[in-house]
């Protein structure tokens, strides 16, 4: 077993591993993450993760949920740290599965992967706590410039795969829960036109909600996307300054969070149901609406952006007649907001036609061969794993007292 | 080992130990208290009595922590002072420590007093032990006293009459002390302090005594008298114990105290009261206050009280159970408090011994399919985990018809760790129901888990298949689940796919070299050219598994079956022959794969046996660890 595997197996139970241990691994990280270009390309099968927050027995159960490293491919679209009360063994150990399987794991980088940010809201004391000085931190803080500002998915069926049963090729969207069975399944739109916004009363779309008492929903509609299948997750959202997703790869990333422009909004923005552009409340960042989805969706050949950087009380929220979706990993946030979280799956084509696999963003990129005859390749199919806070017999007992190593 | 070595290198490192315990940094201070078993060993005896004891007395004014530490160490520091016949001279400064504010300082101080007690001779106890004990039993502030309340058990057996009077006395002014704090503390130890004393004693002085803090007004100090009744009760002969009223009369006040807490103390130790008093006063008073308890308006009250259901109906008549505690555990069954109910589900199987098959079925079923129902997972739990015991009372028969449907019905539950613990339960459930019934009702069940949503549940449900087939045995198993397992191998989903390999890794160990070549083995086959790079890399897992299996396989039968028998096998040369022929080169074309786990799964697989061994296997066999 290499030190990296017991690395790997002490993070896992929830224990620190030795600062300088801590140094080297993200001196290797750093190795590895430069090469990475701005935004990453992932082939499908891949499972998109949103926020995690520090709250390690929750990552835990996701992986219980949605499978283990390096079985399950995974993608963290950031916010590993802050606010949990394991932001440090979160982050490290998601660190060292990234350096052991730099396939099977791809992380994005989040608004609180910053050197700003983490002194505020805890990852930063966190590291104080634990080991007595913030080398730690500086190490971890020096990993974040490095990592990737966003990710493109290649390659991922336009149908779903049922657990047991076959189902009717013309579902797209599956929402499990942890039952056996499914929440809520949605057909592909034929005729694509806009949810009729009389319909509710309060003008309102009304959304579909999931069975009563389950407490998980999402709202989910058909997509009415671009006739393609490449999935750009970032975490925040877009920016006025970026039309296509070659200026992301132009942007000099290896450095912290700046508090505007391009990279800022990456990580900051929010969708919200404007037209065009708006001021962010949150002071960095930009509001977008739906015209501003698609158009970037039409340019770059996108079906759908993934992000996170919102919670969603329901675990996933899709917008924008499901153009953008708001995926959220982090049950009961910040062990009190009770709410439910979910992983986006994605699955591989099982097909063989590949027909999404050549777009990467481009413009034209993707000539979808199979279009006119199928109705076929209007987005990727989605399946959402929600899931809950693991329980609190399975989170053991609550981290010692740290020893630090200037007491002896 | 460090004693030694500074025995011979010296007197330096000794001097700057000494001065570190003057040291003003506390870390240094403590760090030296710790080692102060080296400064006595390099002192010798003489000194350590004559120079280092009386410093110690003197540095009672540090810090809490320090004090902690001093008054641990002190209690095991006899061996320095030349042995036990000086062992007095410690409790000079474990007497100051006994007097300090902080209660962890004295409670230590107090704990090694006591073990050095145990050591004394009785003439050292009655010269020095007692006058301490009294001087500070009558000391003015409350520290003292409440020190003083825990060092009267130790020294009691060993002195004579005259002394033994005088800790007696001087107890009972504790008793009747002014300050709840050494009320609370005298009755806390009144309990050990009864266990050495005569019938004859406990009764004439120290029931009065009980009966003194058995009235007490406050709460705290009453529910610590439930340990005394108790051992008053264990030391009074049960045929005496009638003729003390004043006994009952505290029982009976203690269990109806306006105070919850009381009563709850009362609730958890019932059964060892029932034990302690004779038969009589359990059937005239034990018996209508336990049904009083299970209605009590505290939940925590119920809930101590459902924990003694099945101890404390064990020692009464079965009839007395049916007629006037029955209906009252029946309505615990709908209990508001989900803990209650919960603490009943633990319990109440273990009626079924007591009652016997005909009233288990006609109480205690009715309240099992209900308990089954119940909105609280951890309930249903309780029961199910229990169930055996019910089972050798009324038979498999009885219990699969009643209970069967709810099994099933949790077995499907939301929650999937519900599920999970279901799982752990279905082995057991299928080795009584036989395999008929197996087939028929849990084994569309069992391979449905297979193919869960949740990636445990699925990891899981191999795990059962591969305890089924120890319980079923290999044909069963080639017939039932290898075709399904197999099945699952062409799922469109890669996560679903997967689970072929890990059930196949995990069946290896109760399978024969038969499903092997002709079941397995063209399964992988297939799979090492799947499109996924994981799917790849798991069936090099899995083929690291099959080659340390097959290394020891003999012709006939399987690893488990033979390793529980304990017959001595030898490994068939067609294991080998299958490793060469059809294991070998698909490994050697994993790698040379495109994908680099791919190529390190099936280099660790294709490596020498003892490598393979140590690495691969484990990480396929093992569940997966994602729990701390």
């Amino acid at each position: 077993m290499s030190d990296l595997d017991k690395a790997i197996a002490q993070l896992r139970s929830c224990r620190p591993i030795p600062e300088s241990q801590v140094r080297e691994i993200c001196h290797k990280a750093r190795e590895l993450l430069i090469e990475e270009g701005n935004v990453v390309t992932v082939t499908a099968p891949v499972t998109i993760c949103g926020d995690i927050h520090g709250q390690f027995h929750d990552l835990m159960e996701l992986f219980r949920v949605g499978g283990d490293v390096p079985d399950t491919n995974y993608l963290f679209m950031g916010d590993f740290v802050d606010r949990g009360f394991y932001s440090l063994e979160t982050f490290l150990l998601l660190l060292c599965l990234k350096v052991r399987y730099p396939d099977r794991m791809t992380l994005i980088r989040g608004n609180h992967e910053s050197r700003q940010i983490t002194q505020v809201y805890g990852f930063y004391d966190e590291c104080n706590r634990k080991y007595g000085s913030a080398n730690v931190w500086r190490y971890c803080c020096d990993v974040f410039d490095y990592l990737a500002l966003g990710a493109i998915v290649l390659g991922a069926s336009s149908t779903l795969s049922s657990t047991m049963e076959p189902i009717d090729e013309d579902v797209e969207i599956e929402v499990c829960d942890q039952s056996g069975g499914t929440l809520s399944r949605f057909s592909r739109q034929r005729h694509r036109q806009r949810p009729d916004s009389s319909s509710s009363a309060n003008g309102v779309p009304a959304d579909r909600t999931g069975p009563p008492g389950s407490g998980a929903s999402g709202s989910s509609g058909g997509t009415v996307g671009n006739p393609t299948g490449a999935v750009l997750c970032v975490h925040g959202g877009l920016s006025p300054l970026i039309d296509t997703i070659d200026k992301i790869r132009l942007i000099d990333r290896k450095q912290e969070v700046p508090h505007e422009g391009a990279m800022c909004d990456l990580l900051w923005s929010d969708p919200d149901e404007i037209d065009g552009w708006g001021l962010s409340p949150r002071g960095a960042g930009f509001l977008f609406g739906a015209d501003i989805v698609k158009v970037f969706n039409h340019t770059n050949d996108l079906s759908l952006i993934a992000r996170a950087h919102q919670l969603v009380m329901e675990g996933f929220k899709e917008m924008f007649d499901a153009s953008i979706v708001t995926v959220w990993s982090a049950p009961n946030y910040c062990y009190r907001c009770g709410n439910v979280a979910a992983v986006l799956e994605l699955s591989e084509d099982d097909t063989g036609t590949g027909i999404f696999s050549r777009s990467n963003g481009d413009v034209g990129r993707s000539k979808p061969p199979m279009l006119e005859n199928g109705g076929l390749g209007n987005g990727p199919a989605r399946r959402y794993r929600v899931f809950q806070a693991a329980p609190q017999d399975s989170r053991g007992m609550p981290a010692k007292k740290p020893v630090a190593d200037y007491f002896l | 080992m460090a004693d030694e070595a500074n025995t011979s290198d010296g007197l330096y490192p000794i001097a700057v130990l000494i001065d570190e315990l003057k040291h003003d940094d506390v870390l240094l201070r403590l760090n030296a208290i710790h080692r102060l078993g080296t400064i006595a060993l390099a002192l010798g005896p003489e000194r350590t009595r004559d120079e280092l004891i009386p410093f110690l007395d003197e540095s009672v004014e540090d810090e809490d922590e320090v004090l902690v530490a001093l008054s641990e160490e002190l209690g095991n520091f006899m061996e320095y002072l030349g042995g036990s016949e000086w062992g007095h001279v410690l409790l000079s400064p474990l007497e100051n420590l006994a007097a300090i504010e902080e209660p962890v300082v004295r409670d230590k101080a107090v704990e090694s007093l006591n073990k050095i007690a145990a050591d004394l001779s009785p003439q050292q106890i009655e010269e020095y032990f007692i006058p301490m004990t009294l001087r500070l039993a009558k000391a003015d502030w409350f520290t003292s006293k409440v020190s003083g309340c825990g060092l009267f058990t130790a020294p009691y057996s060993k002195v004579s009459a005259t002394s033994q009077e005088q800790l007696r006395q001087q107890f009972s002014i504790l008793v009747h002390d002014e300050t709840p704090m050494v009320r609370r503390q005298a009755a806390t130890n009144l309990a050990s302090f009864v266990r050495e004393m005569p019938p004859n004693i406990v009764v004439d002085e120290m029931i009065p005594l009980f009966q003194h803090l058995v009235s007490d007004d406050q709460d705290s100090v009453r529910l610590l008298t439930v340990e005394t009744l108790i051992a008053i009760a264990e030391s009074v002969p049960k045929d005496q114990q009638s003729s003390h009223g004043v006994l009952l009369t505290s029982l009976r006040n203690l269990m109806e105290d306006k105070s919850w807490r009381v009563r709850y103390m009362i609730a958890d130790r019932f059964e060892k009261i029932a034990k302690a008093v004779d038969d009589e006063v359990v059937s005239r008073d034990l018996v209508p206050a336990f049904v009083k308890l299970l209605k009590d308006t505290e939940a925590e009250v119920r809930t101590a009280i459902a924990g003694q259901i099945p101890g404390f109906c064990g020692l009464i008549d079965r009839t007395v159970v049916l007629n006037d505690i029955m209906s009252s555990i029946e309505d615990l069954v709908s209990d508001t408090s989900q803990h209650v109910r919960a603490a009943l589900g633990t319990q109440i199987s273990g009626l079924a011994p007591i009652l016997g098959k005909q009233e288990t079925i006609d109480h205690l079923l009715p309240m099992f399919l209900q308990m089954l129902k119940d909105e609280f997972p951890e309930v249903r739990l309780h029961i199910i985990s229990k169930l055996e015991l019910v089972n050798q009372v009324i038979g498999i028969d009885l219990l699969s018809q009643a209970l069967l449907p709810a099994i099933v019905q949790l077995a499907e539950d939301k929650q999937w760790r519900v599920r999970l613990a279901i799982i752990e339960y279905v082995p057991l459930l299928a080795s009584q129901l036989g395999v008929e019934f197996f087939n028929e009702k849990l084994s569309t069940l069992c391979m449905g888990w297979l193919g869960d949503t949740v990636f445990s549940i699925r990891e899981a449900a191999t795990h059962n298949l591969k305890k089924l087939t120890e319980v079923f045995g290999v044909e069963w198993a080639n017939e039932a689940i290898i075709p399904r397992v197999m099945q699952m191998g062409s799922h469109p989903n890669y996560l679903y796919r997967m689970t072929t390999c890990f059930a196949i890794s995990t069946l290896t160990s109760v399978v024969s070299m038969d499903v092997i070549d002709k079941s397995i083995l063209p399964m992988l086959d297939k799979m090492v050219e799947d499109d996924i790079p994981n799917i790849r890399f798991n069936v090099a897992k899995t083929y690291a598994v099959l080659v340390n299996a097959l290394r020891k396989l003999p012709e006939e039968g399987t690893l488990y079956s033979l390793e529980k028998e304990g017959t001595e096998f030898s490994p068939s040369p067609r294991g080998q022959e299958l490793i060469q022929e059809k294991i070998m080169p698909k490994l050697k074309k994993l790698q040379e794969d495109d994908d680099v786990d791919v190529r390190f799964f099936a280099t660790t697989a294709s490596a020498d046996p003892p490598a393979a061994a140590a690495s691969a296997v484990p990480v396929a066999g093992e569940p997966m660890n994602t729990s701390p």
